[in-house]
């Protein structure tokens, strides 16, 4: 039964993928949902639970490209690890750290993925998809800090009106 | 066994990494098969429910929008079937009207009715012709059925036409039958009737009255109505005629204005 999270969020990651996605890209632009659930999973769940979501959550992304799909497996393992590894090691309670890593993750792995795919145009995808899908995945990951750590309630946003 | 699990336990995660790595391994170098095995399974279970979803709210959206154009493309159909049943019904009284011969020196000019003016009764109506059509005072105006009215006044694009049914409307005319002359006017409230017949003059219901000629304005032998009812008092000197008129103004469409000297 310990399971039926991990492949919930597999699910999640899929639902982007197929229809969340383009519903809610701004100008094309969309939050890196893959990332995004490897990296919290990372935060917030044990170390074996981690390394092996991230495993899956590779293998499930990395079939919509099958010559991505080891790739993808390696990046989201080694996102997973290296996760684990510095929250240990951070300010867990400061959001600011925990959406710091997020950021990061995201850009590396957009990153070595354009770099993988298509080199010759990687100032211009850079530009105009992967750093602005960061910034929309860094703000995702802060609202979602700050209602996980009550900081943003209902009743604070019932107060603002 | 004891320490082999003891071991394991505290070394899950170099395992479990192990075991990763070597996963990654075999889908790394086996691209034929294991590769697109894994593939089309994790497609199946994860992908599959929602780009099913996607593509039935995609055909939902083709078939609204698929109904949408259909309704306005009946819209437009239905429209074009009413103006072609209104050209049919228009054609179908041309055709009729073909077979009416016009009086002797008259041609009949077709004018179609911009307006009516209402009096409780239409007594006038706006024709679409005037002076640049050689449309006239005074000229006759019928339609398939008989005598409408006349005339009266004439504008460069429009002309208005007296109906038989305006109060101040007069026309010069005879029982068919029995050539007796009198005067048909519409009276408000009464309705139109033939006046000037004198008590002795033979007529029955059903005698058709047609146009006398006299005048000068009408010509002879259009036709106006039935004699509807017939009275006579004693001591009086004239008879009662009421008319039931050949036209019905109330549906009045196509007219005619007859023009002299034209050919």
């Amino acid at each position: 039964m310990r399971i039926i999270p991990f492949i919930l969020y597999l699910f999640l990651i899929t639902f982007h993928v197929a229809i969340l996605g383009d519903l809610t890209a701004i100008l094309g632009i969309k939050f890196n949902m893959f990332v995004l659930m490897v990296t919290l999973v990372a935060l917030y769940k044990g170390d074996g639970e981690a390394i092996w979501f991230g495993f899956f959550a590779g293998l499930v992304f990395g079939s919509q490209r099958l010559d991505l799909m080891p790739w993808e497996i390696v990046i989201a393992t080694l996102t997973a690890i290296v996760v684990k590894e510095i929250s240990t090691r951070i300010n867990f309670e400061s959001i600011a750290s925990r959406v710091i890593i997020i950021g990061s993750c995201v850009l590396l792995h957009d990153i070595l993925i354009i770099l993988l795919i298509s080199a010759r145009e990687f100032f211009f995808l850079f530009t105009r998809y992967v750093l602005p899908g960061v910034v929309y995945t860094v703000i995702l990951g802060w609202l979602f800090f700050m209602i996980k750590d009550g900081r943003i309630t209902w009743q604070r946003v019932k107060a603002l009106f | 066994m004891a320490w082999l699990s003891t071991v394991f336990y505290r070394n899950r995660r170099y395992f479990s990494l192990g075991l990763i790595l070597v996963l990654v391994l075999i889908i790394s170098l086996s691209a034929g098969h294991v590769r697109p095995f894994l593939g089309n399974l994790s497609l199946t279970i994860f992908y599959y429910p929602f780009t099913e979803l996607r593509d039935t709210v995609t055909r939902l959206q083709n078939v609204a929008d698929d109904n949408r154009r259909l309704n306005n493309a009946l819209t437009e159909a239905s429209l074009q079937l009413n103006a072609m049943a209104e050209a049919r019904r228009e054609n179908q009284r041309l055709r009729e009207f073909l077979g009416f011969d016009p009086p002797e020196g008259f041609q009949p000019l077709p004018v179609k009715i911009l307006t009516l003016l209402y009096h409780e009764y239409p007594v006038a109506a706006v024709i679409n012709k005037g002076t640049g059509d050689s449309i006239e005072v005074n000229q006759p105006v019928i339609n398939r059925f008989g005598l409408v009215g006349k005339v009266r006044e004439v504008m460069s694009e429009f002309a208005t036409v007296q109906l038989l049914t305006d109060p101040a409307s007069a026309v010069s005319a005879r029982i068919a039958e029995s050539r007796q002359i009198g005067i048909v006017r519409y009276v408000p409230g009464t309705g139109m009737i033939i006046d000037n017949l004198p008590a002795d003059a033979e007529l029955s219901v059903g005698n058709i009255v047609i146009s006398s000629g006299l005048g000068g304005v009408y010509p002879s032998g259009l036709s106006v109505g039935l004699v509807d009812s017939v009275q006579t008092r004693k001591g009086e000197i004239k008879k009662n005629v009421w008319l039931r008129p050949s036209v019905n103004f109330l549906e009045i469409d196509e007219l005619y204005v007859l023009r002299s000297g034209l050919r």
